[in-house]
């Protein structure tokens, strides 16, 4: 089976009524960058797929210090200079020059690890996922968006349409670490932001990517963090927990143990490295 | 099957084809049009062989619908290949052993067009970043980033 139908809705709404007629049969596409290898392939083959590069959703605007990204827009896009500079980190290290100037903001959150580094970033940075339905919409935290390995709180007649980052109010710290400098899979990819009151944490945001079916906070290493000064006991103890409480799988790039293990060591440099920021 | 009519800008020349419903962009080149300087490699958009320039931004045309370039400009390498003669990125890797195969020969020339259109004066790095999408099996890389650089000074009057 081939596709018999490829709708490029000219807007949102038309992109959602789309939706609402055609229910799950209607494969959703933003950038392809997931999609197309699946359906050249042909371990995907959808009768019916609506591509979004022409609904309008391409567009990055400042409102009231948050970063507002229309979920279309490409990753390359996030490399401008008023991007947030964890984000435009994140970007940097997401695929490579062509992949990004495909993939999507919006797309990155329906990449499989361990893939998907943007949106570690994305979630260390508390990122608010607007989605939107003919007739409705609402705003889910990317913290409770995924819900699985490939599964999100979506509905089958909902769109991700807009991605809200709040300014970052601390320090923040990026990580990508895989098998070569650029262009490759993650072993572990890790976001961090801190806020510091003092020489103390007052809040912790550890999120980690390519160790668990969808990108984790490691909530209990930041609990851990809070309260306590970034000395080398600290972040010992910090980066121990988040690698005993993160769920790492092996494939072709890592072991689950080795995966684990870089949790610790990546995590620990990286608040190290924090800790002498002024 | 309901086939549809895409048109679109390819080498500054309207073009006008009638596909299925999401054929790649790289099949309508290849199969259709005939412009085989597009190759088809791994089809998973890991490969870099068949990058091509869409609005002069570097798309690999495997994973692209060619519905989704309607009305926008494409660039080949047929499109920047003189009448007669070289580009002087052609000629940068040719006389520079850039090529050995020449399977990824097309796709490395596109991606270094549209970094040299971006910035004429790459450094070694920013040229090693930009063709880290592009796989070369032959040449090891050294010549194509030798290539790359020559070219820029080429294309800068002969200053680096």
């Amino acid at each position: 089976m081939t596709v018999q139908s490829y709708y490029l809705p000219r807007s949102l709404a038309e992109a959602t009524a789309l939706l609402a007629e055609h229910g799950p049969s209607l494969l959703v596409m933003a950038g392809g960058t997931v999609v197309m290898p699946l359906i050249n392939e042909g371990v995907s083959t959808p009768e019916k797929v609506m591509g979004l590069r022409r609904a309008g959703l391409s567009y990055l605007r400042r409102e009231d210090g948050a970063l507002v990204i229309g979920a279309t827009t490409p990753l390359t896009r996030l490399l401008e200079p008023d991007v947030f500079p964890l984000l435009r980190e994140a970007a940097r290290h997401t695929a490579t020059w062509s992949i990004r100037n495909m993939g999507t903001v919006g797309g990155n959150l329906f990449v499989p690890p361990p893939a998907g580094d943007l949106a570690v970033a994305l979630l260390a940075l508390d990122a608010q996922v607007r989605i939107v339905r003919a007739g409705g919409e609402r705003t889910v935290p990317l913290s409770g968006f995924w819900t699985g390995f490939m599964q999100t709180v979506l509905a089958a007649d909902e769109l991700v349409a807009e991605i809200r980052v709040p300014e970052p109010a601390g320090r923040v710290a990026f990580r990508k670490f895989g098998r070569k400098q650029a262009n490759t899979p993650a072993i572990v990819t890790l976001a961090v932001h801190l806020r510091m009151v003092g020489d103390r944490v007052a809040d912790a945001r550890l999120a980690l990517g390519a160790v668990g079916p969808h990108p984790l906070r490691a909530r209990q290493a930041e609990a851990a963090l809070v309260g306590r000064p970034l000395d080398a006991d600290t972040v010992a103890a910090v980066s121990e927990l988040a690698a005993a409480e993160c769920e790492p799988f092996t494939d072709a790039i890592a072991s689950d143990w080795y995966r684990r293990r870089m949790v610790k060591v990546q995590l620990a440099r990286l608040l190290t490295a924090m800790a002498t920021e002024v | 099957m309901p086939a549809t009519i895409v048109r679109f800008i390819l080498n500054g020349r309207p073009t006008e084809v009638m596909v299925r419903p999401m054929m790649t962009l790289q099949t309508v080149l290849r199969e259709v049009l005939g412009y085989t300087a597009t190759k088809a490699g791994c089809k998973q958009g890991g490969c870099g062989s068949c990058t091509v320039l869409v609005n002069g931004e570097p798309m690999v045309s495997c994973l692209l619908p060619v519905e989704d370039v309607a009305d926008q400009e494409v660039t080949t390498l047929e499109g920047l290949t003189p009448v007669e003669g070289l580009h002087p990125l052609q000629q940068a890797f040719f006389e520079n052993f850039a090529t050995q195969c020449g399977y990824c020969t097309p796709g490395m020339i596109m991606v270094a067009k549209a970094l040299l259109d971006h910035n004429p004066h790459p450094d070694r790095q920013t040229i090693i970043e930009a063709l880290a999408g592009n796989y070369c099996r032959c040449t090891g890389y050294e010549p194509i980033i030798r290539a790359v650089e020559d070219a820029a000074r080429r294309l800068n009057g002969g200053r680096p």
